[in-house]
């Protein structure tokens, strides 16, 4: 093959993988606290044999997340929180300590805040949130401190990250590779989860303009076929 | 082509969801029916550049790791144990719980089961039963000379009989808390059992110790909010028909990649 199918080849291959990262917001786009993800795309320069001109093709460069909050949506369960704005629940895994934006919460057997897979929310000092079984009344403040019929149980760890630093885990949780920070003004929503950040018609648009750019880079392709069969058709005739 | 199998998922999801709400919507009349809601959770990410990684031939490290997800899948369907609303009905084995708690009813295997449909009835033996038959614990027996029965809020069972101005307590009721209502088992027929993640029981008397009290009379609807199960119906039709659209896409992408010559 010629340099110039590798070049459209690259970019194929680089299109495909940009269908995926859409097609993973649009089957997150009801998970809760999910953050839309994406690929930036850089030129890649290859270099040849030493007596050849280099060649540019492109690749995979870095993601980016988008941290924009997503829409909160009402749902009446004392235990689903929402952080307005910034930041990020601490929670424990068997690996360690992971950060979520998927607020809806569920009590275990022992009464301590988990998620709904079950790892322990964490509060402050990484201690887990216990509440009493018998409670009524359990009340989430904007802070995060959280009270059982008016007594105080704990208050919620609540961290900020960079977004460049996050990786993704699956099960709506987060691990960041750098430092993590106590967030300074948490503002929480007792009663709301926050939706996930993904614009539908954002991400068909995407969809179509890669369909469409696919579409171009197998022309390219088909051409650049045409133009080999072309010139050794010529080459035989002489 | 993964992003055929990652909007399979995408479609799997909203699928489910369809399912939750269709159950909801058809168990709207149910007495003391929860609204059940899906929650999905982000599948596993490939790591196509680990955090740290060297991004260039001059030694630079990437400051960040690049991931691919894998799609969605249901985390959970989670009940949301509300208050639903009360409606009079008069009966006086017609029984509400105004705040948290359940009956307990005996199944026939013995094993206890909670419940919050408090329409129970009488046998000809005098025992109180829910609408399956099944006992409802505490072992009260109705006096077959009895005029009328009243239920208070505690719980307490009074039978009144001819010519005497004073009930006579035939018994108390319990109601049931668990640590995590969310984490019990559905029987079907509005009955639901102890499982490892709900905790024990906690049995106790109704009004006390973050028990709700019981209101005589009065059964407890549905917590189903239709338009909002509607709103949500529709939410998840427009999800399916992205995530097709997505299958398509794919499709024709990948049909294009084999006639490449």
């Amino acid at each position: 093959m010629t340099n110039t199918s590798y070049v459209a080849l690259s970019k194929q291959a680089g299109l495909s993988k940009e269908l995926n990262s859409i097609a993973n917001n649009i089957a997150n786009a009801d998970t809760a606290g999910y953050r839309r993800e994406g690929f930036v795309f850089s030129e890649y320069v290859r270099m040849l044999e030493p007596h050849e001109r280099s060649v540019s093709q492109t690749n995979i460069g870095g993601r980016f997340f988008d941290a924009a909050p997503g829409a909160l949506v009402e749902t009446g369960s004392a235990y689903d929180v929402a952080i307005e704005g910034e930041g990020y629940f601490v929670v424990q895994t068997p690996n360690g300590e992971r950060l979520t934006r998927a607020g809806a919460f569920v009590m275990d057997r022992e009464g301590q805040l988990t998620t709904q897979e079950g790892h322990l929310v964490l509060g402050e000092g990484s201690s887990p949130i216990a509440l009493p079984p018998n409670a009524t009344n359990i009340t989430i403040a904007n802070d995060g401190s959280i009270a059982a019929d008016g007594a105080p149980v704990g208050r919620m760890a609540l961290v900020s990250a960079e977004p460049t630093e996050l990786m993704r885990e699956g099960g709506n949780l987060l691990r960041s590779t750098g430092e993590l920070t106590p967030l300074e003004q948490p503002k929480l929503r007792q009663g709301f989860v926050e939706e996930s950040n993904v614009n539908p018609v954002m991400e068909i648009s995407r969809l179509i303009e890669v369909q469409r750019a696919y579409e171009m880079g197998q022309k390219l392709l088909k051409d650049d076929d045409e133009r080999i069969s072309k010139t050794v058709e010529a080459m035989r005739a002489r | 082509m993964q992003a055929l199998r990652i909007a399979a998922t995408g479609m799997d999801a909203q699928q489910k969801r369809v399912e939750v709400v269709s159950n909801n919507i058809a168990n709207m009349s149910t007495t003391a029916y929860s609204t059940r809601r899906a929650e999905f959770a982000d599948l596993h990410y490939q790591q196509l550049r680990a955090p740290g990684a060297i991004s260039s031939s001059t030694g630079l490290i990437a400051p960040s790791g690049i991931e691919m997800g894998l799609g969605v899948r249901t985390a959970a369907v989670s009940v949301n144990h509300e208050q639903g609303s009360l409606r009079q009905t008069g009966g006086d084995l017609d029984l509400a719980v105004e705040g948290r708690g359940m009956f307990e009813v005996t199944l026939p295997s013995g094993d206890p089961a909670y419940t919050r449909d408090g329409a129970f009835k009488r046998t000809g033996e005098g025992l109180i039963v829910n609408s399956e038959g099944y006992p409802l614990a505490g072992d009260i027996t109705i006096p077959e000379d009895a005029r009328s029965i009243t239920i208070n809020n505690n719980g307490e069972v009074f039978a009144y009989f001819d010519g005497q101005t004073a009930g006579q307590q035939i018994g108390t009721l319990t109601l049931t808390l668990f640590a995590n209502e969310k984490g019990l088992e559905a029987l079907g027929g509005n009955l639901f059992r102890e499982t490892e993640a709900s905790g024990a029981p906690i049995p106790g008397e109704p009004g006390i110790d973050g028990r709700g009290a019981i209101r005589q009379g009065f059964l407890e609807e549905s917590s189903v909010d239709v338009v909002q199960q509607i709103a949500d119906l529709i939410e998840a039709q427009r999800g399916y028909e992205l995530n097709s659209k997505v299958i398509s896409a794919a499709d024709q992408m990948l049909g294009s990649t084999t006639q490449i010559r």
